[in-house]
């Protein structure tokens, strides 16, 4: 678990959204939580977190995230504890025609 | 890339992946741009027929959310906000998809949502206000989506007193404001029971509407392309009228079936429709292309077939396919499931394919570059 401040964490932000990012696709950040990393990727690139949050605060339907290699699409952002070194990866679920 | 000139008239294709916009000075030649937001369905797109410049584009990305694009150099580039329309905490509901895109009385701007929901803007779409009036409307538990989803898809102000809109909210009816959307009240007296000889007696029953179109040149006159039939409705009425006579009718809900319904911009009493064959096969009538006319009010239809095509054409025009411009002669344009864009630059007397190989088309709209 991190503390309040967060250890440093890696995000990995997907092709669709690297408009916002101005074409970064790696992100390092301090977060404690995966709602805070999303907080922080709002910070720096504003209108990220739309993005990635429905209107309350939950992943949209079809997005999905992962630390290291488990899926934590189906809990709520803050209740996802993060630890430094963690690597976040968002990515977009194989849905759609 | 031709430029768009003032006078061009523009239409502007919404599909299931991405814009297209259309320009031309004289109907015949149309150069093409986009297509834009690759990937995200366009429900609908408008020119603001208040400046004849400004873009606006619902961007539905099923995976990253909506936003309403806007570009004032007809998609050179676009201004994409931060955010999108969204509903409140304690709702508990999200904007998935937008549908429609209107401009208000007071140079507003209006969007409806999915799941159903009518939103607000005071600055070209870079924030919205939620009307709670409707969306958090008692009893708003309790509307059931149609086949599209449960969504707001029709939104019709009334020109000159922003006060008064009608919408409708597939299938949970149509509502009526008369105070700027503090309160509504249910407008669906006179709908059929599906498959039945029998009439809503009662305005708070849930229908499935299609689409509502305004005359414009008598705005209180609204055309219904309903589920369950084709209705009219002006003020005083106690209640639709069915609106049926030349109209094909389907087996299955006993009336006239099809999407939707555009009024001929100058001629009072002119609308148009896409019959399709019924609920239960959602194309067109033998496989045979009509758009079908109205000049008496809906007393009667005729159908509008020359240059269209009249075999082998087994497609869908969805509820934003059909739409006519503001010139004279009109234009009328509409766009199939199948790709195909088909226009008339006398009324809907005749018809050119326009533009083919389109992804399925969601929407089309037409207006003139520069103004009304």
């Amino acid at each position: 678990m991190g503390d309040a401040s967060g250890g440093s964490v890696e995000v990995y932000v997907p092709y669709p959204l690297r408009g916002l990012t101005n074409g970064v696709g790696t992100v390092e950040l301090h977060a404690a939580n995966l709602g805070q990393a999303i907080a922080e990727l709002n910070r720096r690139f504003p209108g990220l977190a739309y993005r990635i949050l429905d209107d309350q605060g939950r992943l949209r339907r079809f997005v999905n995230a992962f630390v290291n290699d488990e899926p934590v699409s189906h809990l709520s952002p803050n209740d996802v504890p993060l630890r430094a070194g963690d690597v976040v990866t968002i990515l977009p679920s194989v849905a759609g025609g | 890339m031709a430029a768009v000139k003032k006078g061009d008239t523009l239409v502007l294709v919404g599909t299931r992946k991405g814009l297209f916009l259309f320009h031309s000075r004289d109907r015949k030649r149309w150069s093409s741009r986009g297509p834009y937001f690759e990937g995200d369905t366009i429900r609908h797109a408008i020119l603001d027929p208040d400046n004849g410049k400004t873009v606006f584009a619902g961007v539905t990305s099923e995976h990253w959310g909506p936003v309403v694009a806007r570009s004032t150099d007809f998609g050179g580039k676009w201004s994409i906000p931060k955010e999108g329309p969204r509903f409140s905490k304690e709702s508990g509901i999200s904007v998935t998809k937008l549908w429609q895109l209107q401009k208000g009385a007071e140079d507003d701007l209006y969007v409806g949502v999915e799941p159903a929901g009518l939103f607000r803007s005071e600055d070209d779409g870079a924030t919205w206000s939620s009307d709670d009036g409707l969306n958090y409307r008692e009893g708003r538990d309790k509307w059931e989506p149609g086949g599209g989803g449960l969504c707001l898809h029709t939104i019709l102000p009334y020109p000159g007193d922003s006060k008064r809109m009608l919408v409708g909210i597939s299938a949970a009816g149509i509502f009526a404001t008369k105070d700027a959307g503090e309160s509504w009240s249910m407008y669906d007296a006179g709908i059929r029971w599906y498959g039945k000889q029998k009439l809503y007696d009662r305005e708070d029953l849930s229908t499935c509407v299609h689409k509502m179109v305004r005359d414009p040149q008598d705005p209180a006159i609204v055309y219904q392309q309903n589920h369950a039939g084709m209705y009219r409705r002006t003020r005083g009425d106690p209640a639709w009228k069915i609106i049926e006579n030349g109209l094909p009718i389907s087996k299955s809900t006993g009336g006239a079936f099809g999407f939707p319904i555009a009024a001929h911009p100058h001629d009072r009493a002119t609308a148009y429709a896409v019959p399709l064959v019924g609920d239960y096969n959602r194309v067109t009538p033998g496989g045979a292309m009509a758009v079908s006319c109205t000049t008496d009010g809906g007393k009667h239809w005729t159908k509008m077939t020359k240059g269209l095509p009249q075999r082998d054409a087994w497609f869908t025009v969805l509820r934003e396919g059909l739409r006519t411009d503001s010139n004279d002669p009109a234009g009328v344009y509409v766009g199939t499931t199948t790709g195909q864009l088909y226009n008339s630059r006398d009324d809907g007397n005749s018809w050119q394919l326009m533009a083919d190989h389109l992804p399925q088309v969601q929407s089309v709209e037409a207006g003139i570059v520069g103004g009304r």
